[in-house]
């Protein structure tokens, strides 16, 4: 449904939502002072969909806190405690280690900094964490913490990380970001680092290809214009970088803290409104977090139409909050937390700790590839009522991975994955193929084809089709041999590989303004056409056998209508996706029309070619 | 039909159809059910003010002989804890809760054949003389159903005799949800939900002005939650004798339905409901959300979802506390969480006079 705006100073605001336009700090101060909390609420929510579709995530997580010996004295902090005081405690690694069970997902590492650990003790946490439990990714050390071994072991910010990195950290938690300005700290927290020394460590730490998670403490006393300018400096730090996984807002909980702001607790406006602004003030930050622990779990459901598409987790053992008085029970069972998302209307998906679906609980759900490519399709389908069906982003290899475990009812899947799965899925009449070129199959290269013989590639995580592809190409057009090595997801340093196949909105990104380093290149597609005449087929659309018939027509019907709808539009529908990666109007509409959104019968034989082709080489990452 | 039709006709102010009304409870995404209620929210109030009673709720008695399931509040004859007040004990009661500001008493009480009819008139005679700043607010249908079957008396006459005695306006508690298959799982030995509305209807008839309840969230479907709205909505069209409807979630706690239903209603389903009552009830002045029930942030919520009353302070309540539920608030909470949620606080009277107008705060 349209937006009725009850304030007259929020429709330019969506104009530029709708554009896909930055928004100000002018911008976010109108937000903030709106009282049209429906109106800020549905823009935000719109702005979720783009990014989540309707899926709301949660993690099975545990929380260690080691030890609660600080030497700070933070004012807001009623958790740390002095040595030698009764309630203190320093966890030994077995200690920690039994803290945690076998289906825990992700291993939250937080504590107080005592004077007299040795930093190997801090490392072992983490080695013995991820060697006995090494399903459960290990997100440990704020800013704070890592800023602290720093000066104390006097080691570089990037060594600690690297050290960290190999002993098994993967991605590290947001804690102790508070509020950007100078006036705050001083008066709060001056011994803590501030805004450069936090968004330094951070991003360090992307550069290394560990991402984060960042956060902000409000309802104490900050004033908007504060927050607006925490929220505006982690926007440009994720410019430079793109290594935060997700934006948590925490509400203050004064406790006995000392500190007494106007309220016992930030009101639910406030709680909703934070979380909505910095769903749209955030437009590079994937994930915005409603943490149920702090805002209550009322105020948690409501907050999943308002831009949060992430509830936490299963925390264990929550103390920071707890002892301050968070109203919410210790420990949410999981089943409490996905009942708490299927009544917001969302769908429950557990993660791991960088945002891949593990576990998807609904029927019906759609599996959306994210990349502009794909906007024809999922478009329209999300505006139209979806018949009952959910539709929930995932990279295409993800989306593989979770239909073959009958988690996804229907998607546009990858061709190496309809190949995979072929008996369980019924082929539909889509597809997205190309008719010359693509732009965005790319290999980024600092050699020409043959030069890259016994060189090595670095390939991206997401779909089995283009490394498929790229290998075909390599061996049977150019008889070439290569190592491939698989890239991390999130941020990575390409700069010691030879090569490196990228793909979607990446390749389409790196083709516009280049890529450092790698002055050749191709594009897949290309190759692929000028060699066997054929267009390229990525990815086609299916859904399970077990469907039932009803269910199949309605799916049918619901694709074409949206693809009919989409095509005469191509340039506004992408606009949005397409200025995210810097193409204007018509580059967007251009490269739309570079596809070829419909199964027919020169596509059905690139189908049999490629599938003989694949079957002739031999893939191995 | 869908949805954008609907709104449409809520824009031009046509009423919606019992169908239109499942449509929206079932299908309609949160904030878009909040949106259309503003619509007429701000039609009815088009101040962005939020207005609330300085009020307590004691009672009389807890013996009851209703035995309702979902009531832990009740206790029989002779059981340890019961109690019944006299009309003495109760004015000095009353007299307190003046003397802190309070000037609605919303008086309520078990089904307790051993008191007389003439209790009840001399609570109201009294109050309205020796403790003239209170406004009574006496008696749900209940009670008086009760006390029509003690005194012999039809329910008209008993009504003009509380009417005589000098009492304006009746609580809109017991209605539980309007729907006799409910009643009738739930236990209800006293009253269908005819009784109820006829009690409302002979009320309204009189001069009576009264509010509408529903407590949802245990044995109900949609479609009764429907019927509900539908019952109300035309009983107004006939007298116009509600002020307003107040929802609330059942709360399971220390009650025999705690078995099978363990948990509260979520709080999206009491804004959907709160958003829909006032999409749906267009004869009613007002809708109020409460900080009490569902507690004060989902109470601020609802205050955008189409709500304009925030209810009252309640000083004295004992019926949730039973069922371990306690909330508690102060008068310049009360203020603060209506200026926090965007509004200017209005203190009104049980009839929704304005009383005194409080300053706007920019939230946040
Ligand atoms: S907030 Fe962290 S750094 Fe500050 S005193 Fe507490 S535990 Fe120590
Ligand atoms: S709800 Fe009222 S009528 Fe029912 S048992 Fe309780 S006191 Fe009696």
């Amino acid at each position: 449904m349209p937006i009725y705006f009850r304030d007259k100073y929020l429709p330019p605001i969506w104009q530029k939502l709708q554009l896909g336009e930055r928004l100000s700090l002018e911008d976010g101060l109108i937000l903030f002072k709106t009282n049209d909390l429906i109106s800020l609420g549905k823009m935000a929510h719109y702005v979720q969909q783009q990014k989540s579709g309707d899926a709301v995530y949660f993690v099975l997580n545990q929380k260690i806190e080691h030890t609660n010996v600080c030497v700070l004295s933070c004012k807001f902090c009623d958790f740390a405690k002095k040595k030698g005081e009764p309630d203190a405690y320093e966890m030994t690694t077995d200690e920690i280690l039994s803290k945690i069970t076998p289906e825990i997902k992700e291993v939250h590492i937080t504590g107080g900094m005592p004077h007299d650990w040795r930093w190997e003790r801090y490392i072992d946490i983490v080695r013995s964490i991820h060697n006995k439990f090494p399903d459960a990714d290990v997100k440990a050390y704020t800013a704070v913490e890592i800023d602290f071994f720093h000066k104390k072991f006097k080691l570089p910010i990037e060594e600690i990380l690297r050290q960290l990195q190999a002993a098994g950290l993967r991605t590290m938690p947001g804690g102790g970001a508070e509020i950007f300005t100078e006036r705050v700290r001083k008066l709060l927290f001056p011994q803590k680092i501030g805004a450069k020394g936090y968004l330094e460590v951070h991003k360090t730490a992307h550069k290394l290809g560990i991402p984060t998670n960042c956060t902000m403490l409000y309802g104490h006393i900050e004033t908007i214009e504060e927050r607006l300018i925490h929220m505006v400096k982690l926007r440009e730090a994720q410019d430079e970088t793109g290594g935060f996984l997700s934006f948590i807002p925490l509400a203050f909980q004064p406790g006995d803290t000392g500190i007494k702001p106007k309220n016992q607790f930030t009101s639910a406006i406030d709680d909703l409104k934070t979380i909505a602004v910095s769903r749209l003030m955030l437009d590079n930050i994937p994930h915005i977090k409603a943490y149920w622990v702090m805002l209550t779990e009322e105020v948690a459901s409501v907050a999943l139409n308002f831009g949060a598409d992430d509830i936490d987790g299963t925390v264990g053992q929550e103390r920071i909050a707890h002892d301050a008085g968070a109203i919410s029970p210790m420990k949410l069972a999981k089943d409490k937390i996905i009942k708490m998302i299927s009544e917001a209307g969302k769908i429950p998906v557990e993660r791991d700790a960088f945002y891949n679906p593990l576990n998807v609980y609904s029927e019906n759900v759609i599996g959306k590839i994210p990349y502009l490519n794909s906007v024809p399709f999922y478009h329209n389908l999300e505006k139209s009522a979806t018949g009952g069906f959910k539709i929930l982003p995932v990279a295409p290899r993800r989306m593989g991975m979770l239909s073959k475990e009958g988690q996804i009812d229907a998607g546009l899947f990858s061709l190496m994955d309809y190949f995979d799965q072929e008996e369980n899925l019924e082929l539909l009449d889509w597809c997205i193929a190309t008719r010359d070129q693509v732009k965005s199959v790319m290999l980024f290269s600092k050699e020409g084809w043959t030069g890259l013989n016994g060189k090595k590639i670095g390939i991206t995580d997401d779909t089995a089709t283009s490394v498929h592809l790229l290998k075909v190409i390599l061996e049977k057009k150019y008889n070439v041999r290569t190592e491939f090595v698989r890239l991390h997801p999130g941020v990575n340093d390409y700069a010691s590989f030879d090569a490196v196949l990228l793909i979607g909105d990446d390749a389409l990104k790196y083709n516009k303004v280049g890529l450092n380093g790698f002055e050749l290149v191709f594009d897949l597609a290309k190759e692929w056409y000028d060699w066997q005449k054929l267009p390229f087929v990525f990815a086609v659309w299916a859904c399970k056998n077990s469907l039932s018939d009803i269910r199949k027509e309605k799916l049918k019907d619901m694709i074409s209508a949206a693809l009919n709808k989409s095509e005469d539009e191509y340039g506004e529908i992408g606009n949005m996706q397409g200025r995210q990666i810097g193409l204007n109007l018509s580059e967007t509409k251009e490269y739309l029309e570079g596809f070829n959104y419909r199964l027919g019968e020169r596509e059905r034989e690139t189908m049999s070619m490629f599938r003989k082709l694949v079957n002739e080489i031999n893939i191995k990452v | 039909m869908n949805q954008s039709l609907i709104y449409e006709k809520v824009k031009s102010g046509l009423r919606i159809t019992r169908e239109e009304g499942l449509l929206l409870l079932q299908k309609e995404e949160l904030l878009d059910l909040g949106e259309m209620a503003n619509e007429i929210r701000y039609r009815k109030n088009p101040e962005q003010q939020v207005t609330f009673v300085i009020d307590t709720n004691p009672n009389y008695t807890n013996i009851c002989n209703v035995d309702c399931v979902f009531c832990a509040f009740y206790r029989h004859a002779g059981d340890s804890g019961e109690y019944t007040y006299t009309v003495d004990q109760m004015i000095q009661n009353f007299k307190r809760a003046a003397a802190n500001g309070v000037t609605t008493v919303l008086l309520q009480g078990g089904v307790n054949p051993a008191i007389p009819f003439e209790y009840y008139l001399e609570m109201i005679e009294r109050t309205k003389k020796e403790v003239p700043e209170i406004h009574p607010h006496f008696y749900s249908t209940t009670e008086i159903i009760g006390i029509s079957e003690v005194s012999g008396l039809s329910i008209q006459e008993v009504l003009k005799k509380l009417w005589d005695a000098g009492l304006r306006t009746i609580p809109g508690g017991g209605a539980e949800v309007l729907s006799d298959r409910v009643r009738k799982k739930m236990g209800h030995k006293k009253g269908t939900a005819e009784d109820w509305l006829d009690v409302m209807r002979q009320a309204h008839k009189i001069g009576f002005k009264t509010t509408a309840t529903m407590m949802y969230g245990h044995l109900e479907n949609d479609d009764e939650i429907i019927d509900h709205f539908e019952r109300i909505r035309a009983l107004q069209d006939e007298y116009h004798g509600f002020t307003a409807f107040i929802p609330w979630s059942f709360k399971p706690g220390n009650t025999p339905l705690e078995k099978i239903i363990p948990n509260f209603a979520p709080p999206m389903r009491y804004l959907q409901i709160i958003a829909l009552a006032r999409i749906y009830l267009d004869n009613f002045d007002h809708i109020q959300a409460s900080w009490f029930s569902e507690g004060k942030k989902i109470g601020q919520v609802a205050l955008h979802f189409g709500a304009d009353d925030f209810g009252g302070t309640l000083l004295e309540e004992n019926v949730h506390a039973e069922a371990n539920f306690v909330n508690k608030t102060t008068v310049e909470e009360v203020i603060q969480l209506i200026q926090d949620s965007g509004f200017t606080p209005v203190q009104r009277t049980t009839l929704y006079e304005k009383i005194k107008t409080y300053e706007f705060v920019q939230a946040v």
